[in-house]
């Protein structure tokens, strides 16, 4: 469904990301992991047709991005770092007009029930909770029900309930045949949502697998930390405590 | 024309979206509805009143003839002059001139009024004082003062008609006040409060909170965004002048006229909501940040706010800035309301103000297509 080979990018002198390349799956879900200035959010926007590609060739659904930027923008769905809605506007009249943008017209109740907003429809977007605003962007860039679904850093700054609640959105996404394509900054998450994962560093990837073959082949090289043999974290016991139980 | 129908469809739903949004925002209320009502209170209150010639003065009698408390009563009984109780002396009238207190100050000196030797009638010469500032009124005033001699003059020579005379005949049937030809520049003031302030103050702070990125990612063209912003912001625009206009001659104090037609008034009120935003456009659209935007548009809305004739008449600049001041965008823009409103033309015969409109329309937009960024 993606297919990058060798995308570089440089901002002056700085080289931001120097010549990736990966496939990403229909109906998978595609990690990118790495340090901050790794070049995630670079990769990102350049396949999001947000940043010109320097070099190299990227494609999607076999459209060239660097090309057809126009026809890129009506297969992907983005979630940005930070959901920001213009204010005093209605659920209902922001899914519209997210749906207007590609030139379509949807039930916008019906959109809202799929991330459980209905009942926030006549509600503005300054009035949600984190979490209600991170299901509600997934609902905005879904309306013209895109072939890949990007999401950088979905979850920073949610509860564990809203995390685990976001996580199982995004596997619906994907469970619906769209290529999921997120960047995170957490480990539990990649191991526990992502189909496959890439691991940047400076501008490279540094590895690309499952995120299980990923582990195996670390504990192959010999690796050993001090087991504590504990069925459960405390993260388990934070959930246990407090219910799985969506907040807002 | 379905890919048309199509294409426009985002415009649409965003205007409608966007009108929707002004009533639900205070801030967006008080600066369409409120905002020109103060000034149109402040500025009606200052020139709403119809206009009859009057000037302050003192009268400064020193004589004691009867010719000269007659002609102190006189000026005192006249609409012309309004005269100060107070001022008595050549000192007082003196302090009261430099301080532009009144406008003039008319000194019946000892001797006037007298028959002075040699003489069978009463004679005399009248002073009138002035400081520089007041050059003109008094300049004004002595004719006045010149005029009303003459009738005594008459009355003691006997009758003696004046073989050339003149006689003052307003042709302006429907009188305009004061107030008239500074309505369409609180008009134009409101106007170009939406159009440049708006999008300069809100496309920033939408880059900064990365909701135009966002748009950007989508198939939104700017040409769509730009064409549901112009219909929303002319919406506004024509409801804020709808408001000012019926509150305006709701009250009769400020003595306004609509003299032309409303349909007309409307479409080229219209025509000026478009260009005006095409400047708060291009700022906006280019300005990465609020602190790019800020001087810019304080730098275009200046001249407008002050040379275009929003709240003094260019009239009464010096003439090399009032033809300066002809290529200022708003000015076209608020000679047109006037024509329209109050002196009854149609669009047909206010062509050169339109074409203005129009080049600076195409000028500006121009550009603001070009600079626009999306983040």
């Amino acid at each position: 469904m993606v297919e990058v080979k060798d995308l570089k990018k440089k901002y002056g002198n700085k080289i931001a990301v120097g010549g990736v390349s990966f496939t990403v799956k229909k109906g998978e879900i595609f990690g990118i992991l790495g340090p901050n200035g790794a070049g995630k959010t670079t990769t990102l926007e350049m396949l999001e047709a947000l940043r010109t590609i320097d070099s190299g060739s990227a494609t999607i659904n076999g459209v060239d991005i660097a090309s057809n930027p126009d026809k890129i923008r009506s297969l992907i769905g983005v979630q940005p770092q930070t959901p920001s809605f213009e204010e005093k506007t209605k659920l209902t009249e922001l899914i519209e007009f997210f749906a207007a943008t590609y030139g379509e017209k949807v039930d916008a109740k019906a959109v809202l029930e799929d991330v459980q907003l209905l009942d926030k429809a006549n509600s503005y977007p300054e009035q949600l909770s984190g979490g209600q605003r991170q299901r509600f962007s997934i609902a905005a860039a879904m309306v013209h029900k895109p072939k890949v679904f990007f999401l950088d850093e979905p979850t920073t700054g949610l509860d564990p309930q809203a995390r685990r609640n976001l996580w199982d959105l995004i596997r619906q996404v994907r469970d619906r045949g769209v290529s999921v394509v997120m960047t995170t900054h957490y480990m539990d998450e990649a191991e526990m949502l992502c189909d496959r994962i890439a691991v940047m560093d400076n501008g490279k990837i540094v590895a690309l697998d499952t995120p299980e073959n990923l582990i195996k082949l670390l504990l192959k090289k010999g690796f050993n930390k001090p087991q504590h043999i504990q069925q459960a974290n405390l993260e388990d016991v934070f959930i246990d405590l407090t219910g799985k139980e969506l907040r807002d | 024309m379905k890919n048309f129908r199509r294409a426009l469809r985002p415009v649409i739903v965003f205007a409608k979206i966007d009108t929707r949004r002004l009533f639900r925002d205070r801030i967006a209320i008080f600066f369409t509805f409120l905002f020109p009502m103060l000034f149109l209170f402040i500025f009606g209150g200052i020139f709403g009143r119809p206009s009859t010639v009057s000037f302050d003065i003192a009268v400064i009698n020193e004589s004691r003839s009867e010719f000269a408390s007659g002609f102190a009563k006189s000026a005192k009984e006249g609409s012309i002059f309004t005269v100060s109780e107070e001022i008595t002396t050549r000192l007082q009238a003196e302090e009261a001139l430099s301080r532009s207190q009144i406008d003039a100050a008319i000194v019946l000196p000892e001797d006037f009024g007298a028959v002075s030797a040699g003489q069978q009638n009463p004679g005399g010469q009248a002073r009138v004082l002035y400081s520089l500032n007041n050059q003109q009124t008094a300049q004004a005033i002595i004719p006045v003062i010149q005029g009303m001699f003459e009738g005594t003059n008459e009355d003691i020579i006997g009758e003696r008609k004046t073989p050339f005379s003149v006689v003052g005949e307003s042709i302006n049937k429907e009188g305009l006040s004061n107030f008239d030809y500074l309505f369409a520049g609180l008009i134009g003031f409101s106007i170009l409060g939406m159009g440049l302030f708006g999008p300069t103050n809100v496309f920033p702070r939408m880059k900064q909170r990365g909701i135009l990125r966002r748009y950007h990612t989508t198939s939104l063209k700017v040409w769509q965004f730009v064409a549901g912003n112009i219909i929303s912001n002319s919406v506004a625009a024509l409801l804020s002048v709808t408001f000012m206009i019926a509150v305006a001659l709701a009250v009769p104090f400020f003595d306004i006229h609509l003299n032309g037609n409303v349909i007309e008034l409307a479409l080229f009120i219209v025509l000026g909501a478009i260009v005006i935003f095409g400047f708060g456009l291009a700022i906006g659209g280019w300005a990465k940040n609020e602190n790019q935007a800020a001087p810019l548009s304080n730098m275009v809305s200046f001249p407008m706010m002050f040379l275009s004739g929003t709240f003094f008449p260019r009239f009464l600049m010096p003439e090399w800035l009032q033809t300066v001041s002809e290529f200022i965008p708003l000015t076209p823009f608020i000679d047109g309301v006037r024509m329209i409103m109050v002196e009854g033309r149609h669009l047909i015969e206010i062509g050169p103000q339109i074409g203005m409109l129009a080049v600076w329309g195409l000028v500006i937009y121009t550009i603001a297509f070009r600079v626009f960024r999306w983040e």
